[in-house]
């Protein structure tokens, strides 16, 4: 008997060990080379829209090129896309490429020589012509003078102001300075004492990703786009930082800033200043039809501190992009990028991503390409968005991202917002801070 | 048992054996080995780092937080949902009919998603919900529900005790059908009716549903994610930050896997030498009510 329950354990483990052992062959690693074709794994983001562009990309492509073959997947989301690419790394599952990957995970990434620099292989300078993308992408280069990533979108985040409200109140535009907005600020609350100028329950949250679409949106205004960490060393404008800390402190000081959850605040009129980007118009014309440009909102770059030109406002860039995996063959890293350079070689193909996605193409010429006219024309709020496309600063390309962003909320800005400390004792702390972490 | 029963039973068994072996003995023992290194999962290299990690969580304060906080979510959890899970399950079992149809009912919340119910939470409590506004209006309460150090943890307990409570409850339904009717026919010629017999006769009783409830719920606090990830980000002042937002945001945000992995290897000692307090504490009281 007992020979026997060994002998069914060690079978158990026998079979387990094996059955563990079993991964998907389809990996991005190994040659990926059969019978002359090349099979690349293109992993796409984990939403139906940019899963049917690619997919569309790969058949079209494929039939162009019948020594490659692509097989598009959406990339697993366990708990969230980064830690999916993270696990499959680990696995040895990883793709050949994926898109999603912002520039703070490509530093991590980069870090640990997962993925490759997209400027050493053949085609790079060439895709980058075509593409009309020099400029934008120039704010892309790591502190190793590498591109890992490849930006398809960029939104340049922006403040919609309550127009319709402000002309109540007597202005017939956007503040555009920090003393302006505050004059705003106070006329709103001598109408309505109930009403705040911002409505934003993340401003109060250690969250790290959430410092992108405050913190950095007025700073990168503020500093002109400066730099806050460079390779691994804190470079930011202490100036342009404690005046950044300055006006969230006299925005809490007159109660213009609701930092309380609220429910479709600037739609319902509660708040008259919001963080916007352009994935908020599908969602209007489906709840709030009634939000029209012109009539009810504007759009405008972040305000700037009082004496810096406004003309020369910078803000935060949400964007995404391709990367390519070290894991995979020299072959299916070339094949990959051959397919990425074909769909961007061609400005319908952006323009079919736009309409499909509504995320501004990363392009220079999007505002004066005249492939994307006739979509402006319908979607004249996009504009704005696509002209500022080289004023948007992407995050820090720093592997302590979240780290850095962390600091910025539990040293600075969150302790400022709850009167807890003076803008630059707070400034101070938070520097000595991230020097710390970044050593 | 003889031999060929014994077999069968192994037989039978081994499915089983074999999925915990794949997906809990070797990840087990695979993150055991990750807390001695320095893995970010997706470095090609990495060095074994002794017990660094486990030196490193104790000065941590995140990590002293989440210790701190799933005792105070334990607090206020266990009490809550033990105690409601019992008055639905008395509320059931004293129902003429469509016992089922409510244990149901009660139970439906537990196959709630946790973001969902996070999202609804939050509408309930954003600012200009009609509730607060209400609130606002009637009495001047302005309260801030999620921004609040003592509300924010017990709003999450209450939310967790909503979807467990008929789960549990459904617990304390069969633990009510299996007290043999005779005992309280007894107990009431010795007088013993009303909230008497519910506390002397019926409560004791119930030591084994008590002992099943407690220990799940205890267990319980010690993996809380979705609800305080989605309502409050571990805030205010890290006063909901759990042992699962502190691996997650180690081993997958800040990529420090093997850091990370033995925060979990200390989280699971923590949870199970916890839980065997709790069972100690309630063997101790079963004892008393003659469970041994």
């Amino acid at each position: 008997m007992k020979k026997f329950s060994m002998r069914l354990i060690m079978l158990m483990v026998i079979v387990s060990i094996v059955a563990s052992g079993c991964q998907s062959s389809s990996s991005g690693g190994g040659s990926g080379s059969e019978d002359g074709i090349v099979t690349i794994n293109f992993w796409a983001a984990p939403n139906p829209s940019q899963q049917a562009f690619w997919t569309d990309m790969a058949d079209k492509y494929m039939k162009e090129n019948d020594k490659v073959k692509i097989e598009v997947s959406p990339m697993p989301e366990s708990p969230s896309s980064e830690a999916g690419i993270q696990s499959a790394i680990a696995a040895g599952n990883a793709p050949t490429i994926s898109e999603n990957i912002s520039r703070g995970f490509a530093a991590q990434l980069a870090a640990s020589s997962a993925i490759v620099p997209l400027n050493e292989i053949d085609g790079y300078d060439e895709l980058i012509k075509s593409r009309e993308m020099k400029e934008t992408i120039s704010t892309w280069k790591f502190s190793d003078d590498n591109q890992y990533v490849l930006p398809i979108y960029s939104n340049a985040m922006l403040f919609g102001w309550r127009i319709d409200i402000l002309n109540e109140l007597g202005f017939d535009a956007p503040p555009k300075t920090y003393s302006e907005v505050l004059e705003v600020g106070k006329k709103l609350k001598e109408q309505d004492s109930e009403k705040f100028l911002w409505a934003r329950g993340d401003l109060v949250k250690p969250t790290w990703w959430a410092r992108w679409f405050d913190f950095f949106m007025v700073y990168n205004a503020a500093s002109e786009g400066n730099k806050f960490v460079e390779g691994s060393e804190f470079t930011a404008d202490d100036k342009a930082g404690i005046e950044t800390l300055e006006f969230f402190k006299n925005l809490r000081e007159n109660d213009l800033l609701l930092t309380r959850e609220a429910t479709d605040p600037f739609e319902t009129g509660q708040a008259i200043m919001s963080d916007i980007g352009p994935w908020t118009f599908p969602y209007w014309a489906d709840k709030f039809p009634e939000m029209k440009m012109g009539e009810n909102f504007e759009l405008s770059m972040p305000p700037v501190p009082d004496g810096v030109d406004p003309a020369n406002a910078k803000t935060f860039a949400d964007t995404k992009g391709l990367s390519i995996y070290a894991s995979a063959s020299k072959e299916q890293q070339q094949a990959a990028f051959d397919f990425v350079k074909w769909v961007y070689s061609n400005a319908e193909n952006d323009m079919k991503w736009f309409e499909e996605t509504n995320l501004p193409p990363a392009r220079d010429d999007l505002s004066t390409n005249d492939t994307f006219k006739a979509y402006f024309d319908k979607n004249p709020q996009l504009v704005i968005y696509a002209e500022n496309i080289p004023n948007a600063v992407p995050p820090i390309d720093n592997e302590k991202t979240v780290e850095v962003q962390e600091l910025i909320g539990k040293e600075a800005l969150i302790p400022v917002l709850n009167g807890e400390k003076e803008p630059k004792a707070a400034w101070s702390d938070m520097k000595e801070a991230i020097n710390g972490e970044l050593k | 048992m003889n031999k060929s029963n014994a077999r069968l039973g192994w037989l039978f068994a081994s499915p089983y054996l074999i999925y915990s072996l794949i997906f809990f003995l070797f990840p087990l023992l695979w993150a055991t080995y990750l807390a001695f290194t320095n893995w970010n999962l997706i470095a090609p290299d990495y060095e074994f780092v002794g017990i660094q990690n486990f030196i490193q969580a104790f000065f941590t304060d995140t990590v002293r937080a989440a210790f701190f906080v799933t005792y105070k979510f334990l607090a206020m959890f266990v009490p809550i949902v033990v105690a409601g899970a019992l008055f639905l399950a008395v509320l059931i079992h004293s129902l003429p009919k469509f016992k089922g149809l409510f244990s149901v009912a009660f139970f439906l919340p537990y196959l709630a998603s946790g973001v969902a119910s996070a999202i609804v939470v939050n509408g309930i409590l954003s600012y200009n919900s009609p509730f607060n506004i209400w609130l606002r209006g009637t009495f001047g309460l302005d309260i801030n529900w999620l921004g609040s150090s003592l509300l924010a943890p017990l709003i999450i307990a209450l939310m967790m005790a909503w979807k467990f409570a008929g789960y549990y409850a459904l617990l304390f339904v069969a633990g009510l059908e299996s007290i043999p009717k005779e005992i309280y026919e007894a107990s009431a010629i010795d007088g013993a009716v009303g909230w008497k017999r519910f506390w002397h006769i019926t409560l004791p009783m119930l030591y084994p549903s008590f002992y099943t409830v407690t220990i799940l719920a205890v267990g319980l606090m010690f993996g809380i994610f979705t609800e305080p990830y989605v309502l409050t980000g571990g805030g205010p002042d890290l006063a909901t930050h759990t042992w699962q937002l502190e691996i997650y945001s180690q081993a997958f945000e800040r990529l420090n896997a093997g850091f990370g992995t033995a925060i979990a290897v200390i989280n699971s000692v923590v949870t199970f030498g916890s839980i065997l307090v709790f069972r100690k504490i309630l063997e101790k009281w079963g004892a008393k009510h003659g469970w041994e």
